[in-house]
């Protein structure tokens, strides 16, 4: 077994992370349409009204993919679990399809376009609430939290059927498939104060409430048997655990799109630096989670500027790069 | 068996006997064949007379065949190929992902047109079906892609004919266009992201006939994937979009400050004109006029807008 | 006569068809530490699954000092009765001190913060079994033999009048396998009742009292020193030993000779 190298103290890894989403938020703040630029007095309404609450917003919905990676790699025991198993993805993947056919002329033959509120409620809202309900319907196949094992190939299912729904879908009405490709692939281009806003809202609470069920996770370390023996109802406390990992990844995937890796690989960057219990893993994850997203932002704007490469893609070459990085160095001899 | 047969005499001359008839028919071929025409794969395609039996697997192509008064010889069209009203009755051949292979077959066609992304070319092509594959993304594209259609229906100058008549449409609408907006900047969103059609897009060279200039310009691409911030400082004359992208715009963060967005000069177009507007085939008269309509309705940019310094 | 600190009556229990624990009554003493033995497959494993508490019977009944164990609620029981899983389960990154902490859980809950008490309770038991070294490693940075021990830290941290250990001497060396026995003897004359599956004859020959099983039946319930209990003892795993007497000590000596 590899002894782990160079590994840092928590307080010195929150220091560093802190520092770089500073640094990162500048650099958001200044990455224009045209370019890098400090003048910051000229651009000033642009940095308020578009920078600024985007890299905001991108370092908050990173922070809640971050949580959601930790809850989901602890719940399952599985260092390869991201936030999407459950359905959530497939789920609000589906709700953006409704909205978008309902608009669409294949709604109205459908009777979909007389659903009137399916429309008001807007995209953002569909795949909020699209999510929850992928997560939802996983549970009721799996009835409840209790076995692990049922949960995931009950996830697995239904993603399979969600997401066989929307496709179905979108033959009907082909015109929606540019907006649930937009979807797919992530964006952060249009997140202004009031997505910040209920995005920041969202985390204030959800951090805390994990953390509080963080032992929960440490017990599973030790297996199912043993976490149960040392008097934790584990069905109830699992059904808790999921239900905030949906509601962090609604939250952000509903405003930020289906952002790829960020819940997956925030975790692996904190357990790389640091030897935490999962009190400290959720919030740190949340923080590296906020930078990985920020980070990917500011690439995503920055590098063909003028133009936009979809912030998912960049995601997934940054942690999908991690990843390989870090297979690299296990396979390496100590 | 061959190699035994060939030692005898009588083998050597059954075996010359094959290859005079493999040559003559070779031969045969290549000289009843009197239709050649390249594609956009730049792959050549052969056939032996006009193509009588015509499936079009692109909503562009289907229009075009139809607008060269070929209609009669489709029997087989992609399933959102809706114009004009009489192909909705024929097989609907292929969806975005799914191209039902056997059923093509089993219609004979002399060729299919197809869009060069379509992922059933290739397998078409293997078993012996002619594909043209064709994909307009600029005008000169188009112009092309009409006289090859007319090629292959054994019409050839038939495209170029449309195509005069399609400019003319065109110069005319382009004069009615109010004076106003002569020289304006126009931001053509094409799918929220969001993703602009450009000054070399077919969308964006239509727009320069009527006397409109493009936020996009062409170093940029076709249809480029823009920072939001680039619409925003371009501070366009005109804004394009589906209805409900226009809708949208407003909400989006900073873009209240759009003037055009302000003064309501936006054109919002219902999903079926907008469907025509970023289909690159026959109907672009039509749809130039759609947009002169649109500005003819609008009122006069104000004389203080401009581009953000 | 020592207290009964866990009595079980009548317990069965099938697994697909086949009853893997068939009628065992037996109850723990405090003071007193107690090998379960028998060969593969005998359900020895899920008996002590039973007892726990993790596993409910098909049938029969327990007693956790004097209360059904249906009627204890989770996390006193866990008070109560420390269990140690077979190996295998545990996997994670942790450091070694936190996992240990682990043993405190039934008595901090989930927001507990761990007081000074506490803190000397994980030392000691981290001492007992040698891993203070490793205390800041991560769990799956250790060896086999490591992680074993850092696990029975964890389960003698609870301080349960009770300890149930499912095979504790897995991939311990030799050593270590005797440390281990005789940290089981110190508990129990702490007072606790100690019940530990055992692989190892000799090292189940110096408890108190042997249950041997077979076929999910209690085959015996004795001390080493009862020949009726040694009898048993070499009948169930087919004579392929004999158990004979060394000093103090009873030993099992293979019978590696050739028919």
């Amino acid at each position: 077994m590899p002894v782990h190298r160079a590994a840092l103290s928590v307080p010195a890894l929150v220091a560093s992370l802190l520092g770089l989403s500073v640094l990162l938020l500048a650099a958001g703040v200044s990455a224009g349409s045209e370019g890098w630029s400090l003048n910051w007095r000229a651009d000033a309404d642009l940095i308020s009204a578009i920078r600024a609450p985007r890299s905001l917003g991108a370092w908050v919905a990173g922070a809640l993919l971050g949580l959601a990676g930790a809850l989901a790699q602890g719940l399952f025991r599985n260092p390869l679990a991201d936030p999407f198993l459950l359905g959530s993805a497939a789920g609000a993947g589906l709700g953006v399809v409704l909205v978008l056919v309902a608009g669409g002329a294949a709604g109205v033959t459908l009777g979909l376009a007389q659903a009137g509120w399916l429309l008001q409620a807007g995209l953002v809202s569909a795949a909020f609430v699209g999510a929850l309900a992928g997560v939802l319907l996983t549970l009721l196949l799996a009835g409840g939290a209790a076995r692990p094992m049922r949960l995931l190939l009950c996830g697995v299912v239904v993603g399979v059927l969600m997401g066989s729904l929307s496709d179905l879908l979108l033959i009907l009405s082909p015109e929606a498939l540019r907006g649930k490709q937009v979807f797919l692939l992530g964006t952060t281009g249009f997140l202004g104060w009031q997505h910040v806003a209920w995005m920041a809202g969202s985390l204030v609470w959800l951090l805390p409430l994990a953390r509080r069920l963080a032992r929960v996770l440490d017990a599973l370390v030790l297996g199912e048997a043993s976490a149960s023996s040392l008097g934790l109802n584990l069905p109830r406390l699992r059904l808790g655990l999921v239900a905030l990992m949906a509601l962090a990844t609604a939250c952000a995937v509903s405003q930020a799109g289906l952002v790829a890796f960020v819940g997956l690989v925030a975790p692996h960057i904190v357990r790389r630096w640091v030897v935490v219990t999962h009190a400290g893993l959720l919030a740190l994850s949340a923080l590296s989670g906020g930078v990985l997203l920020l980070a990917a932002d500011v690439l995503a704007r920055s590098v063909i500027a003028p133009q936009e490469l979809p912030v998912g893609v960049v995601t997934a070459l940054l942690g999908g790069g991690y990843l390989l990085w870090l297979l690299r160095q296990q396979t390496r001899p100590a | 068996m061959l190699g035994a047969t060939v030692m005898t005499w009588s083998g050597w001359l059954r075996a010359g006997r094959c290859l005079a008839l493999a040559a003559w028919a070779l031969g045969s071929g290549l000289a009843l064949a009197d239709i050649t025409v390249v594609d956009d794969r730049g792959h050549t395609v052969a056939l032996k007379g006009p193509a009588q039996r015509v499936i079009t697997l692109l909503p562009s192509l289907t229009e075009s065949v139809c607008a060269l008064q070929a209609c009669d010889r489709l029997v087989g069209t992609d399933r959102y190929s809706n114009w004009p009203a009489s192909v909705r009755n024929l097989p609907k051949l292929a969806g975005l992902e799914d191209t039902p292979i056997e059923r093509i077959v089993s219609l004979k066609p002399d060729v299919v047109l197809a869009a060069v992304s379509s992922r059933a070319v290739d397998r078409l092509e293997a078993l012996g079906i002619r594909v043209l594959a064709l994909e307009p993304k600029s005008l000169q594209d188009t112009r092309r892609m009409l006289e090859t259609v007319a090629t292959v229906l054994g019409r050839p100058g038939e495209g170029e004919r449309l195509w005069a008549s399609i400019e003319g449409r065109v110069q005319a609408v382009a004069q009615g266009v109010p004076a106003r907006f002569k020289g304006q900047a126009v931001y053509f969103e094409v799918a929220t992201a969001p993703y602009a059609a450009g000054q070399a897009s077919f969308v964006g060279e239509a727009l320069q006939r009527l006397g409109l200039a493009n936020i996009v310009p062409p170093a940029m691409g076709a249809f480029p994937k823009l920072n939001p911030e680039f619409v925003v400082r371009a501070q366009p004359g005109l804004v394009m979009a589906s209805v409900d992208a226009v809708a949208d715009m407003r909400k989006r963060p900073g873009w209240a400050s759009i003037q055009a967005l302000q003064q309501g000069r936006a054109c919002a177009f219902p999903e079926a004109q907008f469907d025509l507007l970023v289909r690159p085939g026959p109907r672009l008269g039509e749809a130039t006029e759609l947009v002169a309509a649109c500005l003819k309705a609008l009122p006069a940019p104000a004389p203080a807008s401009g581009a953000r310094p | 006569m020592s207290a009964d600190l866990l009595t079980a009556s009548g317990l069965s229990l099938s697994l697909g068809g086949r009853r893997v624990v068939d009628g065992v009554s037996l109850s723990l003493h405090a003071g007193q530490w107690v090998a379960l033995v028998g060969p593969n497959g005998a359900g020895k494993s899920s008996l002590l699954s039973i007892l726990a508490g993790l596993r409910p019977p098909d049938e029969g009944l327990i007693t956790l000092a004097g209360r059904a164990m249906t009627q204890w609620p989770a996390r006193d029981r866990a008070r109560q009765l420390a269990w140690l899983s077979q190996q295998g389960e545990a996997e994670g990154d942790i450091a070694v001190a936190d996992v240990v902490r682990l043993g405190r859980l039934p008595h901090l809950g989930l927001i507990g913060q761990a007081g000074p008490d506490d803190e000397q309770i994980v030392q000691a038991a981290m001492a007992e079994t040698e891993c203070l070294a490793l205390a800041g490693r991560r769990l799956s940075a250790l060896s086999g033999g490591e992680r074993q021990r850092v696990l029975l830290a964890r389960a003698l941290a609870v301080q349960a009048p009770v300890l149930l250990l499912d095979e504790p001497t897995t991939h311990l060396d030799a050593p270590h396998q005797h440390d281990l026995v005789r940290s089981l003897v110190r508990q129990a004359r702490a007072g606790r009742a100690v019940a530990a599956v055992l692989h190892d004859l000799n090292l189940a020959l110096a408890a108190d009292r042997l249950l041997v099983m077979a076929q999910g039946r209690l085959q015996a319930d004795g001390a080493p020193s009862d020949p009726a209990v040694r009898a048993t003892l070499e009948a169930v795993f087919a004579h392929a030993f004999r158990i004979e007497r060394f000093g103090q000590r009873w030993v099992a000596v293979p019978d590696l000779d050739t028919p």
